[in-house]
C-alpha cells in the first residue's frame, strides 16, 4: 500500500529501462570504421610491398654481388697466371706489366721483394687491409670487400709463389651499386605507390560497404522525428543486407505497433469519456439553473462539482489534443495574420476563461512588430496564450504582463518575433524550466493549485501548438523574481516593419 | 411562441440530459433516438433547428443531415465527439450549419442556437433586392433565383445569408472573421472552416463552373469577394 504522499511523488510518465549497447573498443577505437578500414588497408599494402620489396632488393644484391666477385675472381687469376709468366722473363719492367692486365674497372697491387708496385698512383699498399694481406702471405688465395675513398671495391689477392710475389687486384663495384642504388629507389617509390594504392581502395571500400549505413542513419533520424512508417529497402540483393534490413524494419514495426496502440488507446479513453461527461455536464448545467431551490449545503457541493466538472473538461479534451498531435493527425490551418492584431485578440479571448478574480493582463506590443506578418494557426495560438495566462493565474498570481517584440534572427536569416506573459509569482526554478513543459509535470508549486486548479497539460500544449507553428517556447525569470514564458515565432518574409 | 429544437442523439441520457438543459434555455425539445425516426418527426412536425449527433446507429448523422436539407432548410447544428477535419468539414459538406465538439456547455450550445436562430430571421436594414450576373437576391422574402425566373435557387439560410453578406460588400474582400462575426457571430477565433465549407457549396448553386468561380472569389491570403 502506497501512501498518498508517496504516490505523489511517483514519476506520472511511464519511464522506460534503457539497455543502451555499447560496442567494444580496440586500440584504434576512437577512429571511425571508415578511418579503421582505410588505415588497415594502408598498412595491409605498405607491410606487403616493403616485404615483397625487401625479398627482391636482397636476392639480386646477393646474385649481383655473387657474381661480380666470382668475376672478379676469375679475372685475378687469370691476371695472377698471365703476371706470373711475365715474371718470370728476365728483367720484366713490373710497372708495365701490371699496367698491361688491367682494365679500366680494376687495379692492381704487386708486392715484390719488399717492393710494392701499383698500377695506378693513388693506390698504395696500405690501402689493401692487413688481415688481407697477411692471409694471402701465408700462401693462400683470399676476397675481400672494402671501401677506398669512398669507392666500393672487391679486393682479390693471389700469391704468386713462384716469383715470391703477392698479387692483389681491386675491382671497382661502384657501378653494382649505382646499379642496387637505383633497384632500391625503384622499390621504395612502388612501396609508397602501393600503400596509396591500398589507402584508396580502402576508403572506397569502406564507403561502398558503409553505404547502407548511412541509408540506416536516414531511416533512424525520419523514425525518431516521428515519421513511424518509414523503412528499410528490402530488396538490395545482397544477403546480409536484406536480412540486415528485414529485422530492422521488424523492429520498427513493433515500435510502431506499440506506439499507436497507445495512442490509439488514450484517444479511445478519451472518446469513451466525452458521452458521460456530455450527460454529466448537462445536467449539472440543469443543475445550475436550479440552483436556487437547493438549499445551502447542496449548493457548496454543487460549487465544488461544477470546477472540478469544468476542468474534468478540460483534461479531457485537452489529452485528445495531444494524443492527435502524437499520432500525427493535428490539422494545422497556418494563416496569413498581424502580429499586433494575433496578441490583442488572443488575450481577449482568453480573458473569458480565466476566473473573475484574476485582473486582465497589461498588453505591450513594440510598435517595431505591430505590422508584421505571421504564417501561424490562430485556433492554436489563442490556445497557447489561453494556456499561458491559466498558468499565470494558477501559480503566478495572474499575468501582468503580455509583451511582444522583435526576436533574434534565426540562423537563416528570418526574423522573429517573441511573444512573452509574465507574472510577479514565485517564478520557475532552473532545473524546472524545462520539466514544466512536460505532460502531468507538477512542479515545487503544485499545492499551490488554486480554483479548480490545472489539467497537468496545460504547458505540454502550449509547447506542442507552439511547435506546430514553427516556433519555440522557453520560461525565463523576471527582474522582479517571477516567471516568463517566452515564445518564438517566425516572422513572414516581407514583414510590415 | 419558443423555438422547436430536434435533438437526434440515440444515448438516452444525454438526450435526456440535452433536452433538460435546452428547456432550461427556453427551448421546446423533441427528441429522436435516430436518424429514420428524427426524419419521421421531422416530417410531422417541422423543429426551428436540428441538433443531430453524427456517430448514429443504422443511418449515420452525415445521412441524416442530407437527407433533412433535402426537405427543408432548417438549420442544422452538427454535435460530435471528434473535431478531427474529416468529421467536421463531412458534416459541412452534408448541409450543416454549423458544429459542436461533445462535451459542450449548455450555454455555448445555447448560444449557437440563439444565433443561428436570429440569421434565420433576415434583418430589417436590408436593400429590398440585389443582383449579381444573371442573379437576384431578395434578402427580405428569403428568396434567390436568375433573373426573370420564377423558381427559387434553394440554399440554406445560413448560405443564404453568408451570400447577402458579399453581395451587400460586392467587390469588396471579406476575411473569414468578419465573415464568421456577421453570419455565425463568432468571435475572431471562430472555425474559418465553417466559411470555406459554406462557399464551396454557395459556389456549386450560384456558379455556372464552380471549378472556375467567376462572382465568388478567393483572395488568398485574405478572404472572399464577390464580383457581380
Amino acid at each position: 500500500m502506497v501512501s498518498l504522499a508517496e504516490e505523489r511523488t511517483l514519476p506520472a510518465r511511464r519511464t522506460m529501462r534503457v539497455a543502451r549497447w555499447r560496442p567494444r573498443r580496440g586500440p584504434w577505437g576512437h577512429l571511425g570504421v571508415r578511418a579503421r578500414v582505410t588505415f588497415l588497408f594502408g598498412m595491409g599494402a605498405l607491410v606487403l610491398s616493403a616485404s615483397v620489396g625487401a625479398i627482391s632488393y636482397l636476392t639480386t644484391q646477393h646474385f649481383l654481388v655473387g657474381d661480380s666477385e666470382n668475376a672478379a675472381i676469375q679475372q685475378a687469376s687469370s691476371n695472377a697466371a698471365a703476371i706470373s709468366v711475365a715474371l718470370s722473363l728476365p728483367n720484366p719492367d713490373v710497372l708495365k706489366i701490371l699496367q698491361t692486365y688491367e682494365g679500366s674497372g680494376s687495379s692492381a697491387v704487386l708486392l715484390r721483394d719488399g717492393k710494392t708496385y701499383s698500377s695506378v698512383i693513388s693506390l698504395r699498399a696500405s690501402d689493401i687491409p692487413v688481415a688481407l694481406r697477411d692471409l694471402v702471405g701465408s700462401g693462400t688465395a683470399a676476397r675481400e670487400n672494402l671501401v677506398i675513398n669512398g669507392v666500393t671495391e672487391v679486393a682479390v689477392g693471389i700469391p704468386l709463389t713462384r716469383q715470391h710475389a703477392y698479387y692483389f687486384s681491386l675491382f671497382d663495384l661502384s657501378q653494382l651499386e649505382h646499379t642496387l642504388h637505383i633497384l632500391a629507389l625503384a622499390i621504395v617509390a612502388a612501396g609508397v605507390l602501393t600503400t596509396v594504392l591500398g589507402i584508396v581502395v580502402g576508403r572506397s571500400a569502406s564507403a561502398r560497404s558503409l553505404r547502407p549505413l548511412t541509408g540506416v542513419s536516414r531511416a533512424a533520424v525520419a523514425i525518431a522525428g516521428g515519421q513511424l512508417d518509414t523503412r528499410l529497402p528490402a530488396g538490395t540483393g545482397d544477403a546480409d543486407l536484406a536480412a540486415f534490413a528485414s529485422s530492422f524494419n521488424r523492429m520498427v514495426d513493433q515500435l510502431q505497433e506499440r506506439i499507436e496502440r497507445e495512442e490509439r488507446f488514450t484517444s479511445d479513453v478519451s472518446h469513451e469519456l466525452r458521452s458521460p461527461l456530455t450527460t454529466i455536464a448537462a445536467s449539472f448545467d440543469v443543475l445550475e439553473a436550479h440552483k436556487e431551490e437547493l438549499s445551502v449545503r447542496a449548493r457548496q457541493a454543487l460549487g465544488l462539482l461544477g470546477a472540478d466538472l469544468r476542468r474534468f473538461q478540460r483534461m479531457v479534451g485537452d489529452l485528445l489534443e495531444i494524443s492527435r498531435s502524437d499520432t500525427g493527425s493535428a490539422d494545422v490551418s497556418l494563416e496569413d495574420v498581424e502580429a499586433g492584431e494575433l496578441v490583442r485578440r488572443a488575450v481577449a479571448a482568453s480573458a473569458h476563461t480565466l476566473p473573475n478574480s484574476v485582473a486582465p493582463p497589461e498588453v505591450a506590443i513594440d510598435p517595431a512588430v505591430i505590422d508584421a506578418r505571421l504564417s501561424v494557426d490562430k485556433r492554436r495560438f489563442e490556445r497557447v496564450m489561453a494556456n499561458l495566462l491559466e498558468n499565470a493565474a494558477l501559480y503566478g498570481g495572474g499575468a501582468t504582463l503580455v509583451a511582444a517584440r522583435p526576436g533574434p534572427a534565426r540562423a537563416d536569416g528570418r526574423p522573429t518575433l517573441l511573444v512573452s506573459v509574465e507574472d510577479h509569482g514565485p517564478g520557475v526554478s532552473t532545473a524546472e524550466r524545462s520539466r514544466i513543459f512536460e505532460r502531468f509535470y507538477r512542479g515545487s508549486v503544485s499545492g499551490r493549485r488554486g480554483d479548480g486548479g490545472g489539467t497537468g497539460l496545460g504547458l505540454a500544449l502550449v509547447a506542442e501548438h507552439v511547435r506546430l507553428n514553427g516556433g519555440s517556447v522557453r520560461a525565463e525569470e523576471t527582474d522582479g523574481g517571477g516567471a516568463r514564458f517566452v515564445i518564438e515565432l517566425p516572422v513572414t518574409e516581407g514583414d510590415g516593419s | 411562441m419558443s423555438s422547436r429544437i430536434l435533438v437526434v442523439e440515440d444515448d438516452e441520457r444525454i438526450r435526456s440530459s440535452m433536452r433538460m438543459a435546452l428547456e432550461d434555455e427556453g427551448y421546446d425539445v423533441d427528441e429522436a433516438a435516430s436518424g429514420e425516426d428524427a426524419l419521421d418527426r421531422f416530417a410531422a412536425q417541422a423543429a426551428d433547428v436540428a441538433l443531430i449527433d453524427l456517430m448514429l446507429p443504422g443511418m449515420d448523422g452525415f445521412e441524416c443531415c442530407r437527407a433533412l436539407r433535402r426537405q427543408s432548410a432548417v438549420p442544422i447544428i452538427i454535435v460530435t465527439a471528434r473535431t478531427d477535419t474529416h468529421d467536421v468539414v463531412a458534416g459541412l459538406e452534408a448541409g450543416a450549419d454549423d458544429y459542436v465538439t461533445k462535451p459542450f456547455v449548455a450555454k455555448e450550445l445555447g448560444a449557437r442556437i440563439r444565433a443561428l436562430l436570429r440569421r434565420a430571421r433576415p434583418a430589417e436594414d436590408e436593400p429590398t433586392v440585389l443582383t449579381f450576373g444573371d442573379l437576384e437576391l431578395i434578402p427580405e422574402q428569403g428568396v434567390l433565383r436568375r433573373q426573370g425566373s420564377d423558381v427559387d435557387i434553394h440554399c440554406t439560410r445560413t448560405e443564404f445569408r453568408l451570400l447577402c453578406e458579399l453581395a451587400a460588400n460586392a467587390n469588396k474582400v471579406l476575411s473569414r472573421e468578419q465573415l464568421l462575426d456577421r453570419v455565425w457571430g463568432y468571435d475572431y477565433f471562430g472555425d474559418g472552416r465553417l466559411v470555406d465549407v459554406h462557399i464551396r457549396r454557395l459556389r456549386t448553386k450560384v456558379e455556372p463552373d464552380p471549378a472556375l468561380p467567376r462572382h465568388i472569389l478567393t483572395v488568398r491570403g485574405m478572404g472572399y469577394k464577390l464580383v457581380p
